[in-house]
């Protein structure tokens, strides 16, 4: 539209910054936090890693497709819970965004808190000389506890910051993260395979008190693990297998999708794409020149070793400690390296970077999705107060931090065996991008004249809209995710109700999962009742009024 | 038992307008309240090809239109979004490229045929129901829609007034804000807001009973967030900082008043419920552009609150 026919009005802004955009996407699919736990884990797996992360991003770039059309659609509607409420109904819409938005990220505090301790505390404390601070932060039970404490008190510090200062934050966090990755990177590709079996020896040996010989202990203490993760290779169904674990580090980038401004056409929705496209091409990039480093340097048997080593330990599947008593972080691996401790130090401290300019994102969905419910009078409005001197919203938060303090003190001690439900964290919201992809989908049918009104309509794929060309993609890879995991035929996820004959039946987990579900029903139906003795049919809320 | 309707900030959107009038019977409400900001931010000019055919560029697509059937659909399209279409010839875009100053004319004459419109439209159909509707034009609003408003049968302007709205409640009414990037119509600084806003509530019998329904939301409400924006008006942080926009002077007359309730719009992305001491502050956003007609249900009872709910129609 011409700028000609446009006047001055409040709100009419200039389109966002793609590079803006992509940082936050970039962060959300983060490498050195979710990625290099993941790749850690998945020890045991046969389809090589390369083009798995390769299948991944493809499938992946349809989700980026579906939300990008969904904001272009319909912008500043705060997303998932709108768009489901407003396309599938208002109970789906709540059920489905508070289990996926607000339940899960109690489990997903653990699991912060487990990268917090594996990234920044145990490789800074090791370094700085404080031998035993490290190597009691690297042990289970309680160092995993207080890991996930020190997150809570973060991100609610980051809260209690507001948006505007996180958002520097971030962007300090990126360019010195990025930085921090770089020398990595570097280190890696200067050094030699004798070279860093060398420095392991003598740093593991004085900075962790590993024993000599660390390098072939803990080679051969993977291998019995079944350390068996290739490089590249692997059958299509081994690699496809791989996908349901690898999906844990990168079905994210929707998370940093910019939903404010007033769209102006397909530029924005373009935009959109750019940002999150280009976060997971080059984070996809990142993690193949970060593999192909490891695998000059460290060596991509010994890196998957030491992985399967630590990982068949803290899962109580071995009593055999590991011979590197430390999570093999591989900056950490590339910082030995460098005989300089100073140098060591600056490269973890800017490393460490990533899990600052990430974490605090975790409550971030939650408060929107608790306010949004207080709002629609699902919820007691109380839950949506904010501290008038703090700025904090003090009850949303304790709605996230009570129940995450017994999660990540279950998981941390591995009551009923809760250490297994890592893969949970990804399910449940998986479950939630189904639900607003299949809103997706059929959104051209159900709200024609919305769809054809914007910016999107003119996207089509011999004649079917490009959104649900794109749903029906990324819709399909979710369906063969939850298959994965919830049946698990081949016995590799252990969160399911395995129908391999070997498999895990995970009844916590699925106790855990349904427990999610039941709660928000729950809400959903009781507060329902509640506001209809009260005059108020919450049916109504999401109901569209009668045009003529 | 009173049940208000408030909306806002619909820019034009004759879907919003529709679903505005048509929701005292959808939601059993007695008394329509729109908070402002009524009028469209673009024309989009329909470009006559020559015969039935026409070009339209909405929202970055290039449409052919042929027929007149074709053509009434494309107009309705542009209308739904809150923009005005404009017949017109390639000569006349030209000419109005060279002479910028004839857009706000146009402009102008666009925006109050619409409102017209919609004026006769309200009164179509308001006529043999009880509801009351009131309007208070924003800051987005030029003046000439006041009168407008004012010629109408159903719809009562409520700028600077003191409307009681049953025997317990009374409501005050400004779409004045404080100043904004854009140097819309209905802009003053802070002092000046605090003595436009004391005016109306010395008036008041019995100011903790009443409603503010105060276009621009009070400061640091939680419902005045709106994007950090540069000195280019881009979004800083790729609109992930989010910076209180609302008015200082606002607030301090709500802090001193403690009235019963704040009906607030302006900020689109400022949809929320917030208290300040004894005072519910609402903002129901607005997804005018989607032909969402975002809304707030209210409920009165004797000078208490008895209920509200935000709503998404």
């Amino acid at each position: 539209m011409s700028n000609l026919f446009v006047r001055k009005a409040t709100g009419l802004v200039r389109s966002w910054s793609v590079f803006d955009a992509f940082i936050y996407a970039l962060f959300s699919i983060n490498l050195i936090t979710l990625g290099l736990y993941s790749f850690s884990q998945m020890y045991y797996f046969g389809g090589g890693l390369v083009p798995a992360l390769i299948i991944s991003a493809i499938f992946i770039f349809f989700e980026v497709i579906v939300y990008a059309a969904l904001i272009a659609v319909m912008p500043r509607s705060g997303g998932d819970y709108v768009w489901q409420s407003r396309i599938l109904g208002g109970g789906i819409g709540f059920v489905l965004a508070v289990t996926g938005w607000w339940f899960i990220l109690w489990l997903w505090v653990p699991l912060y808190g487990d990268m917090l301790r594996h990234i920044v505390l145990v490789p800074l404390l090791g370094v700085a000389g404080a031998k035993e601070a490290a190597l009691w932060f690297a042990g289970s039970g309680t160092p995993l506890f207080v890991s996930s404490i020190i997150t809570l008190a973060l991100v609610s510090l980051y809260i209690s910051l507001g948006m505007r200062t996180y958002a520097r934050i971030q962007k300090v966090c990126f360019y010195g993260g990025m930085l921090g990755l770089l020398i990595v990177v570097g280190l890696l590709l200067a050094g030699s395979p004798a070279a860093f079996q060398s420095a392991l020896e003598t740093n593991a040996v004085a900075l962790f008190g590993a024993q000599p010989g660390v390098y072939e202990a803990t080679a051969a203490l993977g291998t019995n693990a079944g350390a068996s993760l290739p490089f590249s290779g692997g059958s299509l169904g081994l690699i496809f297998l791989t996908l349901p674990y690898l999906v844990f580090f990168n079905l994210w980038p929707n998370w940093g999708a910019t939903l404010y401004g007033e769209v102006r056409g397909a530029t924005d929705f373009k935009r959109n794409i750019s940002g999150m496209g280009w976060a997971l091409g080059v984070t996809t990039l990142l993690a193949i020149v970060l593999m192909f480093a490891i695998r000059k340097t460290i060596g991509w048997d010994f890196y998957v070793q030491a992985g399967a080593a630590w990982w068949n330990y803290a899962w109580g599947l071995t009593s055999d400690a590991p011979a590197l008593p430390i999570w093999p972080y591989p900056a950490l691996f590339a910082a030995f390296l460098s005989t300089s401790r100073v140098l060591q130090f600056i490269v973890l401290f800017l490393m460490g970077l990533w899990w600052f300019g990430w974490s605090g994102t975790v409550f971030l969905s939650s408060t929107r999705v608790i306010f949004a419910a207080a709002f629609d009078r699902l919820l007691p409005e109380k839950v949506a107060e904010v501290d008038s001197r703090t700025g904090t919203p003090v009850y949303a938060l304790l709605l996230m931090l009570v129940p995450s303090i017994i999660v990540s003190y279950l998981f941390a001690y591995d009551v009923g065996g809760f250490k297994s439900l890592t893969l949970c964290s990804t399910l449940v919201i998986a479950v939630t991008y189904l639900g607003t992809t299949v809103a997706a989908i059929i959104l051209p049918f159900r709200k024609p004249d919305l769809y054809k009104a914007s910016p999107i309509a003119k996207y089509t794929v011999f004649g079917i809209p490009l959104i649900t060309v794109a749903g029906i993609i990324f819709g399909g890879f979710l369906v063969f995710l939850l298959y994965q995991w919830i049946l698990d035929p081949n016995a590799l996820y252990g969160i399911g109700y395995s129908i391999n004959p070997n498999g895990y039946k995970n009844g916590t987990s699925i106790l855990y999962m349904l427990a999610n579900y039941i709660l928000a029903a729950a809400i959903y139906l009781g507060f329902r009742s509640y506001r209809k003795r009260k005059g108020i049919n919450v049916d109504k809320i999401h109901a569209e009024i009668p045009v003529e | 038992m009173t049940t208000l309707f408030f909306a806002t900030d619909i820019h034009g959107s004759d879907i919003c307008w529709s679903k505005f009038l048509n929701a005292g019977k959808f939601y059993e409400a007695d008394i329509l309240i729109l908070g402002g900001d009524m009028t469209g931010k673009a024309i989009v000019p329909v470009v006559h090809q020559g015969g039935q055919n026409y070009r339209v560029n909405l929202l970055e697509q290039v449409f052919d239109v042929q027929g007149s059937d074709e053509l009434e659909d494309m107009l309705k399209r542009i209308r739904s979004r809150g923009y005005y279409p404009y017949l017109t010839t390639p000569d006349e875009i030209a000419e109005l490229e060279q002479a910028p100053d004839k857009i706000h004319a146009l402009f102008l004459d666009e925006v109050l045929k619409t409102f017209q419109r919609w004026m006769e439209l309200a009164d179509r159909k308001l006529d043999g129901t009880d509801l009351r509707v009131y309007v208070c034009p924003g800051n987005d609003d030029m003046f000439a829609v006041d009168d407008l408003v004012r010629a109408t049968r159903r719809v009562i302007l409520s700028e600077g007034q003191v409307i009681p709205l049953d025997d317990y409640h009374e409501m005050i009414s400004s779409g004045w804000s404080n100043p904004t990037p854009w140097h819309t119509y209905r802009e003053e600084g802070e002092e000046q807001l605090r003595v436009r806003y004391e005016a109306m509530v010395k008036q008041l019998k019995a100011p903790q009973r009443a409603i503010f329904n105060i276009h621009v939301p009070p400061y640091k409400s939680n419902l005045d967030e709106a994007p950090e924006l540069d000195s280019n008006l881009r979004p800083k942080y790729a609109g992930q900082s989010l910076v209180p926009v609302g008015s200082t002077a606002l607030r301090q007359v709500i802090e001193q008043t403690q009235p019963l309730l704040g009906l607030h719009g302006h900020i689109h992305e400022g949809r929320g419920a917030s208290r300040l001491g004894k005072t519910l502050c609402l903002n129901p956003g607005s997804m005018y552009e989607q032909g969402v007609l975002l809304g707030a249900l209210v409920k009165l009872e004797r000078g208490k609150l008895q209920n509200y709910v935000l709503t998404t129609g």
